[in-house]
């Protein structure tokens, strides 16, 4: 009787986890929800909530009268940001988790094969040395280019192990860093400020056409990396595992680095390079939900989306002057980050 | 007089005289540095521009040893150079490598002085080279008109031609009086409000910044001193556009940009968020077009401010022909005529 009596505690025991984790993914699935609505309320433009309520309303037929500025800032400025930072946040949190998952390591990002030193290099590129290029195009061309030097580079005998990827990509990376300084030391003083800047990452010049540039590219990417996901932890245990059940590891290597690169490549060219988002936050989701990519990739994509536009809500508003939104990730992310590491073993990897 | 008295009187200012004839003397560089010199300096190399530009309207082209091969926007420029300096071409070039001049090509010159853009004294060209090779360098670090006009008096003290100095500096001053004679008695709330736009769009003249009081002298009021922000203050702040749509300026002023034109912030559908702007709503977006023509840290610095005038107050400069003005202006500062660079 003692025995059945602690086998219905220890059900009931692991109902009640099991629920409770189900609601937290819920919880974590809608939350770009509450953060759009806080987000559109947040700016330097001095207007309430109310006034909102009634630009959104005149454009849903209902006359209420207001200054047309409203709707300017309204749907001009504001909402391309909040989308913009969104998808941004989306892409580059679900490339850091798909690189994660592929490389089996906790240290990678989606910058790992090169792709920012491209971008930036490319940028540079426009800025200083041949304006007629926009800067967002050259970015985005660099940073694929840097990625398939990478993989092309890593790849051997119609094999790409990990070791010769993350290698591959260490010299890309140098090769593309050791361009930009040299246009860095041959372009004025007035764009070498313009190339650091853009480096720092920002969402300053955030506009419709920008999102419409970035958002498919950036959906197509994170729709392949979502819809091969459960493939990621197969390739997460190793090669000879994968091969083992019947999974061809190159092929899904070269998927979801393709994948990866193309929606992180739509980001970084139009918000420059944006550090430590594509490692943190994938990090602090296996440290919550654990590693299994099923429910990670998901949840990177709505926490990812969350994350930066809250974070962009402090760089644009906070202090009433902008500060690139790369310096915020890093000083909220990092504390953030450090406690979390503190609260579970090996990051959520073991 | 006596003979005697007469030769002793001239003795005694001959004495008197001996000191100042090739003894060296002391020049303050705008980072307060004291610059000993042997005056007048027979042999400088110019590694920054805006001083070239100075040192051509004063002193003997002659004196120029060797120029930095920095020259941004070179093809804007040649030919005022070749105009003013028949050896331009033949000048030494002084290259950079990685940013630190090149030392060695420098050594081999011998400069008497070395004239070079510095933001500190801890600047690595400028140790560089009064550490290695001790020959002696002026900093140039221009901020505001005031500096502008002190490197005129400097490059007077450097070449020996202090009375050119003078001149050049009055001629300046009467340009740019011609302009703040009309506008300085606008009181402030009738002055249109003028944003800066920096090539980064957002990126801003601050209150504390030469294009502040170049925009006043201009007429128009630099629309960061109605931005209640500590920020406003910093030499280039960066503006949240809601920010700047509240600030609602009457006139864009875009410092050259290659990426754009005052159209494309008007009707662009990359400015669809500042169409709302007084300046956008009335289409008072300019441009500095030429960015040597009208470099206000230069000594052409008094032709940006009539650039500026004439689009910021239209009606009180209507008649004012700016091509004139420069004809004029390059003739007294150079001898040369505008367009063209023809010796007059």
């Amino acid at each position: 009787m003692k025995i059945d009596y602690g086998r219905r505690e220890l059900d009931a025991v692991h109902n009640s986890s099991f629920i409770r984790k189900r609601v937290l993914i819920v919880l974590f699935l809608l939350m770009p929800i509450p953060a759009f609505l806080i987000s559109m309320t947040v700016g330097t433009f001095p207007i309430t909530t109310g006034e909102i309520v009634g630009v959104i309303s005149t454009r849903l037929g209902l006359e209420m009268g207001h200054p047309s500025v409203y709707e300017t800032v309204i749907f001009q400025v504001r909402l391309p940001r909040v989308l913009l930072a969104m998808t941004v946040g989306s892409a580059l949190s679900a490339s850091g988790a798909a690189f994660q998952g592929i490389f089996r390591n906790p240290l990678v990002d989606p910058y790992i094969l090169g792709l920012s030193s491209g971008a930036a290099f490319g940028a540079a590129l426009s800025l200083g040395v041949v304006p007629w290029i926009p800067v967002q195009v050259s970015a985005f061309v660099f940073s694929l280019l840097a990625v398939a030097v990478a993989y092309t580079m890593a790849r051997t005998q119609g094999r790409t192990p990990v070791v010769s990827l993350v290698l591959s990509g260490v010299i890309v990376s140098a090769v593309f860093s050791s361009l930009l300084a040299i246009v860095q030391i041959a372009v004025d003083e007035r764009a070498l400020q313009s190339i650091v800047y853009w480096m720092m990452g920002s969402m300053n010049t955030a506009s419709w056409s920008k999102l419409e540039s970035s958002l498919p590219l950036a959906f197509l990417g994170c729709l392949g990396i979502l819809t091969l996901r459960w493939r990621l932890n197969v390739l997460a245990l190793g090669d000879e595992e994968a091969r083992s059940v019947g999974m061809n590891p190159e092929r899904y290597k070269g998927i979801f680095v393709i994948s990866a690169a193309l929606a992180s490549s739509s980001a970084v060219a139009v918000a420059g390079i944006i550090g430590l988002l594509g490692l943190i936050v994938p990090h602090m989701l296996r440290m919550i939900f654990g590693p299994d990519h099923r429910t990670l990739i998901p949840l990177t994509i709505t926490f990812g989306a969350t994350f930066m536009v809250l974070v962009d809500d402090l760089a644009r508003a906070a202090l009433g002057f902008e500060v690139p939104v790369g310096i915020i990730t890093t000083l909220i992310g990092a504390p953030f980050f450090a406690y979390l590491l503190r609260r579970t073993r090996a990051g959520g990897w073991e | 007089m006596t003979i005697s008295r007469y030769i002793a009187i001239i003795a005694l200012c001959l004495y008197l005289a001996i000191p100042a004839l090739g003894a060296p003397m002391e020049v303050e560089d705008n980072l307060g540095r004291t610059v000993t010199i042997d005056q007048p300096c027979q042999k400088i190399v110019f590694l920054v521009e805006n001083a070239l530009n100075t040192y051509y309207s004063i002193g003997d082209p002659e004196t120029v040893l060797a120029i930095g091969d920095n020259i941004w926007k070179r093809e804007l420029k040649e030919d005022f150079f070749k105009a003013v300096d028949p050896k331009f071409d033949d000048k030494v070039r002084i290259g950079f490598d990685a940013g630190l001049v090149s030392l060695e090509t420098l050594a081999a010159e011998d400069p008497d002085l070395v004239v070079l853009w510095a933001t500190s004294p801890e600047d690595e060209n400028l140790n560089a080279i009064t550490e290695t090779l001790r020959i002696p360098v002026y900093a140039v670090f221009i901020t505001s008109s005031g500096d502008m006009y002190k490197q005129v008096r400097d490059m007077g003290t450097i070449s020996g031609k202090t009375d050119r100095a003078s001149e050049v500096e009055a001629i300046m001053m009467s340009y740019v009086e011609e302009v703040t004679s009309a506008t300085e008695g606008i009181p402030d709330e009738d002055r249109p409000k003028v944003y800066w736009m920096w090539s980064d769009v957002l990126g801003t003249a601050g209150r504390e910044s030469g294009f502040d009081d170049l925009i006043y002298q201009a007429g128009g009021i630099n629309v960061m001193n109605y931005w209640d922000n500590d920020a406003s203050y910093v030499e280039h702040p960066t503006v949240p556009l809601e920010t700047l749509i509240n600030l609602n300026p009457d006139v864009i002023y875009m410092w050259y940009n290659e990426k754009l034109d005052p159209e494309d912030v008007i009707r662009g559908t990359e400015f669809a968020g500042w169409r709302d702007i007084n300046a956008v709503k009335t289409g008072r977006v300019y441009e500095i077009e030429n960015p040597f023509l009208f470099d206000a840290f230069s000594p052409r610095m008094p032709m940006a401010l009539m650039h500026l005038a004439k689009n910021i107050q239209p009606e009180l400069f209507a008649d004012m022909s700016i091509d004139e003005r420069m004809d004029g202006f390059f003739g007294e500062m150079y001898s040369v005529h505008y367009p063209g660079y023809a010796a007059m």
